[in-house]
């Protein structure tokens, strides 16, 4: 079955056909959720609630924009909110002070995946503190967008749709983010 | 172009996401100046790290992920099927479902409908304050506040609303919701009741095209009765004809396959023969070998070659 016919056959009530259908984009939508989140507890709780709303609405799904662009508009629409909610609480890094110091919660988890891959290994440790603290500072869309279009390698206009904004909103967006990036990592590349 | 615009423009560059006539000027300039390259370079080596800084989920990750929402899944159908009774509970006093006071002519559908709306956009908040969109909803949840600049701030707010809408069944907005109920996949519960409503109504095309659909491809066996029940004055259309046909030899309910034979031996045709020969090859259920029997004996078919 092709996507669309997934997509009727799931809207029928077709459990596999649905299951299929995740499996399509799952992959992708935890990745994102991941790296916006940087927690891997929390990105499991978007996947879930993303998929979870998917299930429950698909029957209002027209065909009238991709499914790609549905599923990530509730996906990016869930990691905004899961981001300023963080802001609000102030909990935006995953840093947190123990009785041995400060530790990374995602250190293991990338630590993990360096294994086998020259680049990630050649990227120095204080860079790595360097990227995720920008990463940090910048705000939820700035963020949303450049992860979006960096490491998904997804279109502005398609963004923009996603995001319910403009291409040229969407542009400025990641225009900002890399501005601050490059100033606050222009003294290490 | 001057140095400081191409230094603005790099990262777009890098991404593809300049217009051609901007990409060409900047390819032109950077061409012939050293510290632009200079920069470009630099910008590539940004980029590079950057990539590196990408957490990419394990297999574990997402296997714990799928069966977590496989479970979660399971539990979801339950919930919403007592939608129904809920709305039957609350509404009781007013209405009554029973099947037997559903007259096609002059009866009246009652929808409730839920529906979170749009989440209200930043504009419009900061903008003028619409007071009427905020007093409507019949629950508003404040989501989050986020200080925007000096004594200025965003509040995003959930609004779940419900709608009652009223109205008789042959009434055009109120078929439209019920078709659209009909096919809802998370609802069995909703299903029924919209289609055995819209059943009283075969007289449209589209209920009666939303019947077919029903009885050949609904989930709930349940829903497909309902559908059968309303196409039952239609057993000498051809259309409703070909589809029952399908039906009754694939459906693996009996009840649903008694119901069809029912409706189809209505009318004799050889087409009928071959059908119920066809079906006594691998009709298991007793009963229905013995409609088919019984019906083709009536069309003097033979039997016992199958
Ligand atoms: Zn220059």
């Amino acid at each position: 079955m092709d996507e669309p016919e997934l997509i009727r056959a799931a809207q029928r009530g077709d459990q596999r056909a649905f299951e299929q259908l995740v499996r399509l984009y799952d992959q992708n939508v935890l990745r994102l959720a991941l790296n916006l989140l940087r927690s891997p507890e929390d990105a499991n709780d978007i996947y879930q609630e993303a998929f979870l709303r998917v299930y429950k609405n698909l029957h209002t799904f027209r065909f009238d924009c991709s499914f790609h662009t549905w599923l990530y508009r509730i996906v990016t629409n869930l990691c905004l909110d899961a981001l300023r909610k963080r802001r609000v609480r102030r909990e935006e890094n995953t840093v947190v002070e123990t009785s041995e110091g400060f530790l990374d919660r995602m250190d293991t988890v990338e630590e993990a995946r360096a294994h086998g891959d020259p680049q990630r290994q050649l990227l120095s440790r204080q860079l790595q503190v360097r990227i995720r603290q920008v990463l940090g500072e910048l705000t939820p869309r700035e963020r949303a967008v450049f992860e979006m279009r960096h490491y998904q390698g997804l279109r502005l206009r398609t963004i923009g749709d996603m995001l319910g904004t403009s291409e040229e909103a969407a542009k400025n967006c990641l225009f900002r983010a890399t501005q601050k990036m490059r100033a606050a990592l222009g003294d290490f590349v | 172009m001057k140095c400081e615009e191409v230094r603005t423009m790099l990262p777009l560059f890098l991404y593809g996401e300049l217009s051609f006539d901007d990409e060409e000027r900047l390819e032109v300039h950077v061409d012939e100046c050293a510290a632009c390259r200079d920069a470009l370079a630099r910008h590539k080596a940004m980029f590079t790290s950057l990539d590196a800084a990408e957490i990419l989920p394990t297999q574990d990750q997402l296997d714990d992920c799928r069966t977590e929402l496989r479970q979660r899944l399971a539990h979801v159908q339950p919930e919403h099927a007592s939608f129904w009774d809920k709305i039957r509970e609350g509404f009781s006093v007013h209405f009554h479902f029973a099947p037997g006071l559903m007259q096609p002519i002059g009866a009246v559908a009652m929808l409730v409908l839920g529906f979170v709306a749009a989440r209200m956009t930043p504009g419009s908040l900061l903008g003028s304050f619409h007071a009427a969109s905020v007093a409507e909803p019949v629950t508003s949840r404040v989501r989050y506040v986020e200080p925007v600049s000096q004594g200025r701030v965003q509040i995003v707010v959930d609004e779940t609303r419900q709608r009652v809408l009223s109205g008789s069944v042959d009434d055009q907005s109120i078929q439209r919701l019920l078709l659209t109920a009909a096919k809802d996949p998370s609802d069995a519960g909703l299903r029924v009741e919209s289609v055995d409503l819209l059943k009283n109504q075969p007289q449209s095309a589209e209920v009666r095209r939303a019947l077919l659909y029903a009885v050949q491809h609904d989930a709930n066996a349940g829903v497909r009765l309902k559908a059968l029940d309303g196409l039952k004055d239609f057993a000498d259309d051809p259309e409703t004809r070909q589809v029952l046909t399908q039906v009754l030899l694939k459906d693996n309910n009996p009840g649903v396959r008694t119901q069809v034979i029912d409706l189809l031996i209505q009318h004799h045709s050889n087409a009928m023969v071959s059908v119920l020969q066809e079906l006594m090859m691998k009709e298991d259920n007793d009963y229905i070998r013995m409609r088919c029997q019984k019906a083709l004996h009536e069309m003097n078919a033979s039997v016992e070659s199958y």
